[in-house]
């Protein structure tokens, strides 16, 4: 663990409440026939920015410059920092939930999108209201079940 | 679907994700009595501290914390378990990394992290923490040992 990897731990937590919006206008959009192309647009941004997260890091992520240049300058120094690859980790999470909902829009399943927009929207809305952290709950689940190596 | 039943259902799925974080708050970190606990083998843990091997347990109370890869709570726990340490002599923290240890992982039955098993002075599980130990919680446990 290098010093450079450590984060401010609200920085994660204003993305994932961007996120979480994002996500709430998606489900908003995908539950009408009408306005479903939009969804699906908006889905694909989001997927985009869950791809960032997960590949570069969150210290490169577009939300991470937002948070620094406009947040974090109103904000108190943090209290202490924290390492950057458990929301990395979160990131590679919602990009595959994210690409099961791309996939299920693309082979014309109704509410696939919806669904899994609802399932990104939990994950995202419970980390930044709650602190939730997908890495310490779900990673040594999915270890001990032999789906992640 | 008309505008207003799409707000409401919306609205409904930010109710329920509330409500489970709430839930969520409110029953992580807390301990939970254990009976019959097992006694905890220092030699399969393998916990190494200051350069050796940990061969004994803390004479009043001992902190087990199960951390993983990927764990942000995992460090906070460690950094207010050590500060416990630090306080009194006769509490001792340990942690392990279970991310390699699935062996350790299924036998303590741990699904997340961290877990925290609070072991008596002859290392037997007493009780255990699920997620980060609030603050009382802590001072609770180690009020509940005899010196």
């Amino acid at each position: 663990m290098s010093t450079s990897n450590q984060i401010d731990p609200r920085g994660p937590r204003f993305g994932a409440a961007i996120t979480s919006t994002l996500l709430a206008v998606t489900i908003y959009l995908a539950l009408d026939a009408a306005t479903k192309d939009a969804a699906f647009g908006l889905f694909l941004v989001i997927t985009t920015l869950f791809a960032i997260g997960a590949v570069f890091g969150v210290i490169n992520h577009p939300y991470a410059w937002l948070f620094k240049s406009l947040v974090r300058p109103r904000l108190q120094a943090p209290k202490e920092l924290e390492d950057a690859t458990p929301p990395r980790f979160a990131q590679g999470v919602g990009l595959f939930v994210a690409l099961v909902g791309v996939a299920l829009h693309l082979a014309g399943i109704e509410l696939g999108l919806a669904v899994a927009a609802s399932a990104a929207f939990f994950a995202a809305f419970l980390n930044a209201a709650f602190n939730y952290c997908l890495g310490c709950q779900i990673f040594l689940g999915l270890k001990r079940l032999k789906v992640i190596r | 679907m008309s505008p207003e039943s799409r707000l409401a259902l919306v609205f409904a799925i930010v109710v329920v994700a509330a409500l489970v974080g709430a839930i969520w708050k409110l029953t992580s970190g807390k301990s939970k009595r254990i009976r019959d606990g097992l006694q905890v083998d220092l030699t399969e843990l393998g916990v190494i501290k200051n350069g050796s091997p940990v061969t004994r347990f803390g004479s009043r109370i001992t902190f087990l914390q199960f951390s993983s890869e990927f764990c942000s709570q995992c460090l906070q726990t460690a950094r207010a378990l050590a500060q416990l340490e630090e306080q009194s002599d006769d509490v001792l923290h340990l942690e392990v990394d279970i991310t390699n240890r699935l062996d350790l992982a299924s036998k303590y039955n741990i699904l997340q992290t961290p877990t925290t098993l609070v072991l008596d002075r002859r290392g037997v599980v007493k009780s255990r923490i699920g997620g980060a130990p609030k603050a009382a919680t802590l001072e609770a446990e180690i009020g509940t040992f005899e010196i």
